[in-house]
């Protein structure tokens, strides 16, 4: 029963700690140096 | 590819598909507009002077029975070891003095367009990276199944090297609205022929876009049936070299549906050989100086296929 418990706790704690990194950690931004422009075919 | 071809060609286009009912929709769709699209079947098509091979690999073996029938051939095969074969087809194509062209799809195919256009602004060219984001049709989407899953070839110092796919993780920005993602190597028959196209390159490598499921599972069947058609898809084209005597990198993308690209590629390349605008014998793949590129990348960005540069700040 302890070690269910202890496996139960462990989880929760692991799963809280990857959700708190899943939302809270940085995500990819928008460029921020450059950017693209469109091509425009001359003939 | 038809609708490309049906824009202003007046010559008889034969589709042939192994379902019928995709094909008899294709025809009365374009039908309507232009009286030169019908349904043929495999028999009909010996009579056809270009046959542009769309369906999924492999088509080495079709493309030989053309090739034999004097029927030039355009392939839009992703698959490495189809394009090696198509390649191989080169002495014969010679021989029965028709033309061959290998991967005239998205990746490859644009991947070779983009790359030449851009080294025009270069002294020296040694390194093109090419990233794909998304898939067209199923056999598509299968393929990049099977890409993450393979081994990676890629161009490297004077060697091909081979890596796992799903290997090399490197965060790619494509135009918007597609965005960054992460892109990992796959086996992909970009570095083959670009290699092919630019025999003066040092390094060169292929990535295609992948999410952690993707990844996980690319080693399993592919269980849940691909999409007709994928979304937004995009293309970015890394090169590298010297300008002015300094290191100089230009990157190109192309933000469109994959089928979309490839239809405008395929069809383009098929309108050049059919128009007469240059007389090749042999295999050969875009990007290599033999092919009118920059003709066909104008054509491809006239039917609508949009193309952006990146700009530094």
């Amino acid at each position: 029963m302890k070690v269910i418990r202890r496996v139960l706790l462990a989880l929760s704690v692991a799963s809280a700690v990857a959700g708190v990194l899943r939302f809270k950690g940085k995500g990819v931004g928008a460029i921020k140096q450059g950017g693209w422009r469109k091509i425009i075919d001359q003939k | 590819m038809a609708e490309t071809l049906a824009v202003d060609l007046q010559n008889q286009i034969l589709v042939h598909d192994s379902n019928k009912i995709v094909a008899n929709r294709l025809a009365s769709r374009l039908g309507k507009k232009r009286q030169v699209v019908s349904v043929a079947s495999r028999f009909d098509l010996n009579s056809a002077t270009i046959a542009v091979l769309a369906g999924p690999p492999p088509h080495s073996s079709l493309a030989r029975e053309f090739i034999e029938k004097n029927i030039s051939v355009v392939s839009v095969s992703d698959d490495v070891s189809d394009c090696t074969n198509l390649l191989a087809l080169d002495t014969l194509a010679k021989n029965h003095g028709v033309a061959l062209v290998v991967g005239a799809a998205s990746s490859p195919g644009m991947s070779g367009l983009l790359a030449r256009s851009m080294s025009k602004s270069f002294d020296a060219v040694d390194e093109v990276h090419v990233a794909l984001h998304g898939t067209g049709g199923p056999a598509c989407a299968r393929q990049h199944h099977r890409a993450l899953s393979g081994q990676s070839v890629g161009w490297h110092d004077g060697e091909w090297i081979r890596r796992p796919g799903g290997s090399g993780r490197e965060l790619c920005w494509f135009p918007e609205p597609v965005g960054a993602y992460d892109c990992y190597r796959g086996e992909l028959p970009d570095p083959l022929l670009i290699k092919k196209a630019f025999p003066e390159l040092e390094r060169v490598t292929a990535r295609v876009s992948a999410t952690r499921r993707d990844r996980v599972f690319a080693r399993l069947p592919q269980l849940i049936p691909p999409q007709a058609e994928g979304g937004m898809g995009g293309l970015r084209v890394e090169v590298r070299g010297f300008r002015d005597g300094q290191r100089w990198v230009e990157v190109i993308g192309v933000v469109e549906r994959v089928g979309q690209v490839a239809g405008a590629v395929s069809g383009c390349v098929a309108k050049i050989l059919h128009h007469g605008d240059v007389k090749l014998a042999g295999a050969t793949v875009l990007g290599d100086s033999a092919l009118p590129n920059e003709k066909i990348l104008h054509d491809v960005i006239d039917s609508g296929v949009q193309v952006h540069a990146f700009v530094r700040a």
